[in-house]
């Protein structure tokens, strides 16, 4: 067996708030190992006064020595693991500036996190897997070409997406909401092998990722199964043809979503969540159904509209909703409230997620709401950017897992 | 024998102080104690589990952080419990049960709100301010075993 | 979550720390050994970690600070010594409370100090340490003095 990943942690709190047993678990679930950078009270002395963030809490002004200890090279790591209370105020600055610091600093993958006592290993799990396979399978992850026949598979919260790749080139696609995970998978396997013109046997790797992956990939034989943070990041440098040099990936999901920082199609910095559905793609859908669209016609009818006209910058997705039947009853056109809803959702991820990664052109927009031209575009505003949605982008997970799966093809 | 509260709570010099002047200090390591020799369910490190926090809302409320709230399920009774206190001010270097600036004001001010004799002192610098420093402890447990 | 079943159940231990020119960690230990019964000890760096029941434990740490009642220091401590939760060995680094004590150690040259100054002279004769809690300020007199200083 190959010995664990070591993930350094830097944190306040886990501890006290009863969850390191949780993180602990996360990372020996995808065979990391959590450990404390060693420093001395003179270190800590030395590097709290030299970071020169003067904040109070010790156990900060120990993390900011850890943190200084791994880029300094004096503690060795594979990848490190910020985590700090969520509504901590003061964490939240000491989190956000360590990642930067040790982003800019270093060639360390960090993900940060701000947990409560509610937090389990099961949250945590996809962001220590991304973590461990940043840190150990870089190699797999500089592929820039496929090759062979391969499919790719993501079995996703809310969709279910397949894509067959031969020589570099999508030949077939699959596309259907996820009810059962297991036939939802077959469906859209079947749909991609047809539309390709390729039977299951000619087939010579297979990848899995999104929320399904396990399972699917076991019942299939997947030959990859990998968390759709480092192959969302691959499929989408790859489709928007950008694989080297920095850049932004950001994923509006339809229960999640992810912000990527991308260095040559390796994921330096990320985030995964967001506090409530109204900063994801299931409000667009709750919208589209109250305006009575389709979810395809969403997007067209947001761009006609202008969402300033219509307050709706809620939280939570009850809010939201009430927002949107507020506007109707008082006479908003679909238009409008169509563009608010956009509008909402990418303020809400500018707000929660973007702010905790490092924003670098390319950005590149992916997953099924790409598709929505009104969220890209009230996104492209926000962060005063172009964005760039690649083809094929709804399949992103698919692409990247057929992609990354033709490492595993054996030379007969 | 007074029980007494002592700031910062994982203090060496105060527990040692406490103790050698006749009364008991209540710290820190007492209430992990407490926690690591009880059974239930696994909780590395400290044996504090997710359950805690939710102890703590009787200190501090639901939107206050829940390595707060841990921590003062751990200091709270305590603080209920003491019948005197010495407190340093300047203990900016005590990390672990001690590591949360927030926690560690509110504790400060729960004790504050206690009418109990307290004593207010800050680290010595020398071996002059290191004479004041343990006479005024020694001056003020003494006084606690002629009120008691 | 699995069940979790506590060992030593019932017992203390205590960190005894020494800091001094004469007396050593290794001649602690010694003397700890002579006296133990039934306690577990174990030499650091800085003193000795002991276990055991707590008027062993109690009996063990009152005689050992004998050797040096000026210099020897003691505090509980939560778990027993080479615990895995809080071993160097396994965390990678010093468990966050050890830094604390670092700081305090560096304070008790200042409290030996102090400790051998009162066996002498009654602490009641010392003043009392200026009120840490409100700072003073600067009369205007003092202030008068001070420009006065700096004209040439």
């Amino acid at each position: 067996m190959t010995p664990p990943v070591r993930i350094a942690q830097l944190s306040c709190g886990p501890d006290y708030s009863g969850v390191q047993q949780e993180i602990n678990e996360a990372a020996a679930a995808v065979n990391g190992e959590i450990f404390f950078p060693d420093v001395a009270l003179k270190d800590i002395t030395r590097d709290f006064a030299s970071f020169g963030l003067d904040v109070r809490s010790p156990d900060l002004k120990l993390a900011i020595s850890r943190a200084k200890a791994l880029v300094d090279g004096r503690v060795d790591a594979d990848a490190v693991f910020i985590a700090t209370c969520f509504r901590c105020a003061e964490a939240a600055i000491v989190r956000n500036e360590l990642r930067r610091y040790i982003h800019e600093h270093s060639k360390l993958p960090v993900v940060s996190y701000s947990f409560t006592e509610r937090t389990t290993a099961g949250t945590l799990l996809t962001r220590m897997e991304a973590l461990t396979t940043i840190a150990r399978r870089r190699a797999l992850l500089a592929r820039e070409t496929q090759q062979g026949i391969t499919l790719g598979l993501d079995s996703g919260s809310a969709t279910t997406k397949a894509v067959v790749m031969k020589d570099n080139r999508i030949i077939g696609t699959g596309w259907q909401p996820t009810t059962e995970v297991m036939k939802s998978a077959d469906e859209v396997i079947t749909h991609a092998l047809k539309e390709a013109g390729i039977k299951r046997e000619e087939i010579q790797a297979v990848g899995t990722t999104g929320y399904g992956r396990f399972l699917v990939g076991k019942t299939i034989h997947a030959d990859l199964i990998q968390e759709e943070l480092t192959v969302n990041s691959k499929g989408a440098v790859y489709l928007a043809d950008r694989q080297h040099g920095p850049a932004t990936v950001i994923d509006i999901g339809g229960m999640d979503n992810k912000a990527i920082s991308v260095m040559d199609g390796i994921p330096g910095t990320f985030t995964m969540g967001g506090i409530c559905a109204v900063a994801s793609g299931r409000f667009l859908e709750m919208t589209a159904k109250r305006l009575g669209v389709e979810i395809t016609e969403l997007g067209p009818l947001a761009m006609k509209g202008i969402g300033r006209r219509v307050p709706m910058n809620s939280y939570c997705i009850v809010f939201g909703t009430q927002s949107l039947v507020n506007a109707l009853a008082t006479g908003s056109t679909r238009e409008d409230v169509a563009a608010a809803a956009c509008h909402s959702v990418a303020e809400q991820v500018f707000e929660q997620q973007l702010q905790e990664v490092d924003i670098k052109e390319p950005v590149i927009m992916v997953g099924g709401t790409s598709l929505i031209e009104g969220l890209v575009f009230a996104m492209g505003e926000l962060l005063k950017v172009k964005i760039v949605v690649p083809p094929y982008s709804q399949y992103i997970g698919a692409v990247g897992s057929a992609l990354l799966a033709s490492g595993f093809i054996k030379d007969d | 024998m007074a029980k007494v509260f002592i700031y910062p709570a994982t203090s060496l010099i105060l527990t040692d102080m406490v103790t050698r002047f006749g009364h008991t200090p209540l710290s820190s390591a007492v209430a992990i104690r407490e926690r690591i020799q009880t059974a239930g369910l696994e909780s590395v490190p400290l044996q504090i589990t997710p359950e805690e926090p939710k102890k703590g809302l009787r200190w501090a409320a639901v939107e206050v952080p829940s390595g707060v709230r841990g921590r003062m399920a751990l200091y709270g009774p305590m603080i209920e419990e003491c019948e005197a206190a010495i407190i340093i001010n300047d203990a900016d270097m005590a990390f672990g049960c001690m590591g949360c600036a927030r926690t560690n004001e509110l504790i400060k001010f729960l004790i504050r709100q206690k009418e109990i004799p307290i004593l207010d002192l800050t680290y010595p610098k020398d071996e002059t301010e290191g004479v004041t420093f343990v006479a005024a402890i020694k001056r003020f447990l003494s006084e606690l075993e002629v009120k008691q | 979550m699995t069940d979790y079943q506590p060992a030593h159940v019932g017992t203390v231990t205590k960190y005894v720390v020494v800091e001094s020119f004469t007396v050593t960690p290794a001649d602690l230990a010694v003397r700890a050994y002579e006296i133990s019964q039934g306690v577990m000890i174990k030499e650091t760096c800085f003193g000795l970690v002991i276990m055991g029941r707590e008027e062993e434990v109690n009996r063990i740490t009152n005689e050992v600070r004998k050797l040096d009642p000026d210099h020897i220091f003691v505090k509980d401590r939560g778990f027993p010594p080479g615990d895995p939760r809080r071993c160097r060995a396994n965390l990678g680094g010093a468990r966050p409370g050890f830094h604390g004590i670092e700081y305090e150690m560096t304070i008790l040259p200042y409290i030996s100090h102090a400790l051998e100054t009162l066996a002498t002279r009654d602490a009641k004769t010392v003043p009392a340490p200026a009120d840490v809690r409100t700072r003073p300020k600067l009369d205007i007199y003092t202030l008068k003095k001070m420009i006065d200083a700096q004209e040439p």
